[in-house]
């Protein structure tokens, strides 16, 4: 009598989760078909580092190589070497390499950057083979393109520095002005 | 030469050692027992831990206190985000920082919405440890959305680290809110369905109920916390003992079963997910609009000389964080107390006498994190 009891309890138990099951079978898939397909992934998602390019001067960034990022990743995963081109007031970056199979995408390195270039880049797959493979060279698309943006700082450095002379001579002179005014 | 080899006694001969892990798909990790068994039945059992120590408290004592900020979420991965702002909490403390309203209410949907995913986890795998595979489909899918919701705020799916000195570093978006509103409605129904697909389900109650039974006074001995030890009818809970951030706005109950099985164990958690539901939506609720980084924060990071002691509820119960501070930039120790190796401390007096087909269950139901218990 009790095996029939349990085996009418244990159908019971079977038809409810059978049940669940069936309601399931009309469902929309909620998987993807991966490299077919691709799930939309968050505007935030934090991956490898990159340099922001500037808006209004295309093929340029704004790194003025303070190595601030440097010292805060505890991964010590950037490495940066920066140099001081002729005539100009800021640093430049000679290389920047992020050494990718370190990071652990804490995201320090974008709250201390003072000029607000680094972001993140939207590949999230990439995989090799070789450890030289996860090394980024994040000024590679700068490159080529790196002189004529010091030549532009540099007149954009003259003009700022002209004009901040030409105040100090007007004030020297209203000064002056002022001086004679007062005799 | 002969004198040296002992030779079993008849007694011994029955009995033999097996070794469980260090890659055994229950083990939750890589996690090691050592089970002496006569037949079917557990004499003596041993934990042997370990296999993924990465020496996170060594790695405080080289860095500052704000390198230290990607770790923590690192030595519980399953509930990364309730340790990660749990350690900005603990340094606030320590520094003096105040918090914006605004931040501290995201934080607190966070880490509910973290406490629910991991307890989903915990659901699913435990459940294909005892051999039932499609529940363990459903808790991915809704899980999935939850890691879905966490990534759209803090940019990662599983080690965030959302938390910083006097705040957080994105703000939510409306995405979010509506997507977590909506997670909440559809979840309650699913919860339903999880009870009918698996709490009614005869071969699961057979499995759990009266097995693995922990009695009252491991729980001193040990330490047990979380829903270990409120499944043995202890209503503790460190959200309201020592509220932490701003856990004493909200309304919630404190699930506690008497049997403290690993029946009792699935249900005290699954009461809990609701629970925590209901934190979430009271959150939403209240959210003000506001900064989410407080306005004047330290240029360095450094406690005052002295010793700091910071508590939070991780899904698996007491995480405590002990930090010696010699008053400058980097600490001079920091000591994480995790809840999983004191469950699992348990083990040794639990397992004996069951036998070895409940050790899996037993195990599965402590929800143990193999990563936070070497860390």
């Amino acid at each position: 009598m009790g095996r029939i009891k349990e085996i009418a309890k244990g159908a019971r138990s079977l038809i409810g989760s059978m049940g669940v099951t069936l309601k399931h079978l009309k469902d929309e898939p909620v998987t993807v078909e991966y490299p077919a397909e691709r799930a939309p992934i968050s505007p935030l998602q934090r991956n490898a580092i990159r340099l922001i390019e500037k808006e209004e001067t295309p093929g340029s960034h704004n790194c003025i190589a303070c190595l601030q990022c440097e010292k805060i990743c505890p991964s010590n995963c950037i490495s940066i070497t920066g140099y001081r081109p002729e005539g100009l007031a800021m640093k430049r970056p000679e290389t920047f390499d992020l050494n990718f199979a370190l990071c652990s995408e804490c995201g320090l390195c974008l709250d201390v950057c003072p000029t607000a270039t680094l972001g993140y880049t939207k590949v999230y797959d990439k995989a090799g083979y070789t450890r030289a493979d996860f090394f980024h060279d994040l000024l590679e698309e700068y490159r080529e393109t790196e002189e004529q943006v010091v030549e532009h700082l540099r007149e954009a450095d003259r003009r700022k520095k002209a004009e901040r002379e030409a105040k100090r001579k007007a004030e020297a002179e209203a000064k002056a002005k002022e001086a004679g005014d007062a005799q | 030469m002969a004198e040296l080899i002992q030779i079993a006694s008849d007694e011994d001969r029955d009995t033999f050692y097996l070794n469980m892990g260090p890659q055994h798909p229950s083990t939750h990790g890589v996690l090691r027992l050592r089970l002496h068994l006569k037949g079917e039945r557990i004499l003596s059992a041993e934990p042997i831990i370990g296999y993924s120590h990465r020496a996170h408290e060594k790695m405080a004592e080289n860095r500052n206190y704000i390198q230290f900020l990607p770790n923590p979420s690192r030595v519980d991965y399953l509930s990364g985000m309730i340790y990660s702002i749990g350690y900005c909490q603990a340094i606030e403390k320590a520094i003096g920082l105040e918090v914006p309203e605004r931040a501290e209410y995201i934080r607190v949907i966070c880490n509910e919405l973290n406490r629910i995913s991991s307890h989903l986890l915990w659901f699913g795998t435990f459940l294909l440890d005892l051999g039932g595979v499609t529940p363990f489909l459903y808790c991915f899918d809704d899980r999935e959305k939850i890691l879905d919701l966490l990534d759209l705020v803090s940019g990662s799916r599983l080690t965030y680290c959302y938390g910083r000195f006097g705040g957080l570093v994105n703000d939510v978006t409306d995405d979010f809110l509506e997507g977590t509103a909506r997670f909440c409605t559809a979840f309650r129904e699913r919860l339903r369905e999880y009870d009918r697909l698996v709490t009614q389900n005869v071969i699961f109650r057979n499995r759990t109920i009266g097995v693995g039974v922990m009695r009252p006074e491991l729980a001193q001995q040990f330490g047990i916390t979380g829903p270990c030890l409120r499944a043995m009818g202890m209503a503790r809970d460190v959200r309201r003992d020592e509220p932490y951030g701003i856990y004493d706005r909200f309304e919630f109950d404190i699930p506690t079963r008497t049997a403290s099985d690993c029946f009792d164990r699935y249900l005290v958690r699954i009461a809990e997910m609701e629970q925590s539901m209901r934190i979430v939506e009271q959150a939403l609720a209240k959210l003000p609009d506001g900064p989410i980084m407080a306005k004047k924060i330290p240029r360095k990071i450094a406690p005052a000389k002295g010793e700091y002691y910071f508590a939070v509820e991780s899904a698996r119960g007491h995480f405590g964080m002990f930090i010696v501070s010699d008053g400058s930039e980097i600490p001079y120790r920091i000591h994480l107390r995790t809840p999983s190796f004191a469950n699992l401390s348990t083990m040794r007096t639990v397992l004996p006498g069951t036998l070895l087909a409940d050790t899996v269950s037993i195990l599965g139901s402590i929800d143990i994190v193999l990563p936070e218990i070497d860390r």
